[in-house]
């Protein structure tokens, strides 16, 4: 047998380290370095090393919790007849892929006053905001007006740009060039409750 | 092999930035953020940086400027800037495949072969997004290596003209700043190290980079050779995708009232113990090193002074936080004095590893065998939904140790009952 072949000395058979078993995950060599070089070469090699051992992975924050998700079926077994509608559950609701486009840049605001009830924006509803997407004419936007937060619909962008109310108790207000105005988000959805 | 191209972001004046998207009526004045305690000033406006003063000064130094400039003062609003800190993170994440968040406002990023010949309208892309999405400004740094995209940043910053965005990639333009640039601007370059190179007669980034890196390994060490070989362009550091557990948690806080009785300081502590191993467990950890700190003013020169510090070991590591709640209050109890009016009290907790480490056993006592782990799971799971309604007795019920902060604003993102107000007018 192999093992009283072995009994005298000599290189014994599976011993030593395995071959690529290194930090380096290959088999290594000794070589002559340029004294001047070596610093260089140990950080070369410890990126290598570094390379290695960590995986690639694209970071990935935590997601917002969904809030509560309702079952689009759902249906009781009862005495050992199970529904034949269960097959056909795809997926639960959430009302965040109905409102929220782009999570990064939506927030909700609460509105105050009467000045947009003809938009369908009544005091103390909540208004989903989403910053990134473009005002153009005709949105419902939130501006910051001398300082405030505004809720108007944009009539017209041009020399003057016109914010307009949706009540007719309400004038459109005018802003002029170089008045301090800018506009802070477009209003996507009303949560009013009923 | 494609050069390698990292960017820097970092937001400006970050905290400052994120309460003003809600109060717009606070652009263009100056406005302060103080530390948890409201003691010193922790951020800054331009206009407050105008006004000369510096990180970190204690608001009564400069109560006479914040008068007569009518500095608008927050508290901070971690829950705030967190929520907004991810927000950019998020839009971040566009831009690039591989993303380092490396504080709570800036993040690295590998744009490596991602804009080959135009990275200055790349990174004013990224500016823009992140300015639509959030109402936060940043500054844009680009380069070969980390070092010298964090060199770009602050030069970013620094001058308008750059609009917020440059890319140091050409050796030209790179040695232009380098020239210009302090030595002790680099980063990683401490106050130490720079008076020493300063000796040395390398005064600026350029005398530096202009080493021989084994040279300065000789007589610094390898971290400021490294530094050397990133300044010409060598990267060295590379970036890290997933943030590192932490070594240590250090909980502690400045009091806003003077404490001077046990009892309070211990219920104080005993907080501070909830939330270490609540941080604790959250990186699945345990400790076995437990230090309390605890000091008087020091910048008070009428009052007696006193600071002592105190450690212990622990046989086998644990993150219960009854086992190391319990031992804190004992060690507190073992460095506290009557007589003293105490500013700061701290925990420490040490020699962190993963819970999955094999575990040197004491030999003198047995392995606990208890309901320890199943507990903890219990309680964290519970105040993950109610936040703090689990607490130990030993917190006590009042709190009478924690002074509510004066200039909090709301948790515009976090609390439905806090949201901002748009007007209908």
């Amino acid at each position: 047998m192999q093992q009283d072949k072995q009994t005298r000395g000599g290189a014994r058979l599976g011993a030593g380290r395995k071959k690529g078993s290194s930090v380096y995950g290959e088999t290594t060599k000794a070589i002559r370095v340029p004294e001047s070089m070596i610093p260089e070469v140990k950080i070369m090699l410890s990126q290598r090393k570094l390379q290695s051992t960590e995986l690639a992975s694209v970071y990935r924050p935590d997601q917002q919790a969904s809030s509560i998700s309702i079952p689009l079926f759902s249906s009781k077994v009862s005495a050992g007849f199970p529904s034949p509608a269960d097959d056909y559950i795809e997926k639960t609701l959430d009302l965040n892929d109905l409102l929220i486009q782009q999570p990064a840049a939506t927030f909700f605001v609460r509105a105050e006053g009467e000045s947009m009830l003809g938009a369908g924006i009544h005091p103390n509803d909540i208004l989903v905001v989403d910053r990134s997407l473009t005002a153009t004419v005709g949105k419902v936007v939130i501006c910051a007006l001398n300082g405030e937060l505004t809720v108007k619909r944009l009539k017209s962008i041009g020399e003057e740009i016109i914010l307009g109310a949706e009540n007719p108790e309400y004038a459109d207000i005018i802003v002029k060039q170089g008045v301090d105005m800018l506009i802070w988000g477009v209003v996507t959805n009303v949560i009013h409750p009923l | 092999m494609q050069t390698p191209l990292i960017a820097l972001v970092d937001c400006n004046n970050f905290y400052v930035s994120c309460e003003r998207v809600f109060r717009p009526d606070l652009i263009n004045k100056p406005v302060a953020v103080l530390s948890n305690n409201d003691g010193c000033i922790v951020a800054r406006s331009q206009e407050v940086k105008d006004l000369g003063i510096k990180m970190a000064t204690p608001v009564y130094k400069v109560q006479h400027l914040i008068k007569r400039h009518k500095i608008q003062l927050f508290s901070s609003n971690y829950t705030l800037y967190a929520d907004m800190s991810q927000r950019v993170m998020q839009c971040l994440e566009e831009f690039s495949p591989q993303v380092e968040v490396y504080s709570i406002d800036e993040s690295f990023l590998d744009l490596t072969g991602l804009c080959a010949n135009n990275s200055h309208h790349y990174g004013l892309g990224i500016r823009n997004k992140v300015y639509q999405s959030t109402g936060i400004t940043v500054c844009v740094g680009m380069a070969q290596t980390k070092t010298l995209a964090k060199l770009a940043n602050y030069a970013a910053k620094k001058w308008h003209k750059t609009g917020g965005v440059l890319d140091l990639s050409d050796p030209t333009r790179r040695n232009k700043l380098l020239k210009i640039t302090p030595v002790d601007e680099i980063w990683g370059i401490g106050r130490q190290t720079a008076k020493r190179l300063h000796i040395m007669n390398i005064h600026t980034a350029y005398d530096l980079s202009i080493q021989q890196p084994e040279t300065i390994q000789k007589q610094f060490n390898v971290v400021i050779a490294r530094i050397v070989m990133e300044l010409n362009g060598t990267s060295c550091l590379a970036l890290e995708d997933i943030q590192a557990d932490k070594q240590q948690i250090v909980c502690s806080r400045s009091f806003k009232r003077r404490l001077t009785d046990y009892p309070e300081l211990s219920e104080a502590l005993a907080c501070f113990a909830r939330t270490a191993t609540e941080k604790l467990r959250k990186q699945k950890s345990v400790s076995s090193s437990i230090t309390v700190f605890i000091r008087t003013n020091p910048h008070n020169p009428e009052e007696p002074n006193y600071q002592r510090s105190i450690s212990s070991t622990l046989a086998h590591a644990t993150n219960d936080t009854r086992q190391i709640t319990r031992i804190a209050k004992r060690l507190l109890r073992e460095i506290y004095k009557s007589g003293f009016r105490y500013q700061k009290l701290g925990l420490q907790l040490g020699h962190i590893q993963n819970k999955t480490t094999p575990n040197q056993s004491d030999l003198f006592s047995l392995i606990p065998e208890d309901n320890s782990e199943p507990l903890m799971q219990v309680m964290d799971k519970i105040n993950r939904q109610f936040p703090k309604a689990i607490k130990l007795s030993a917190e006590g019920l009042t709190n009478t140790w924690h002074v509510p902060v004066e200039y909090l604003s709301q948790h515009y993102t976090t609390n439905w009952d806090e949201l901002a107000v748009v007007k209908c007018c």
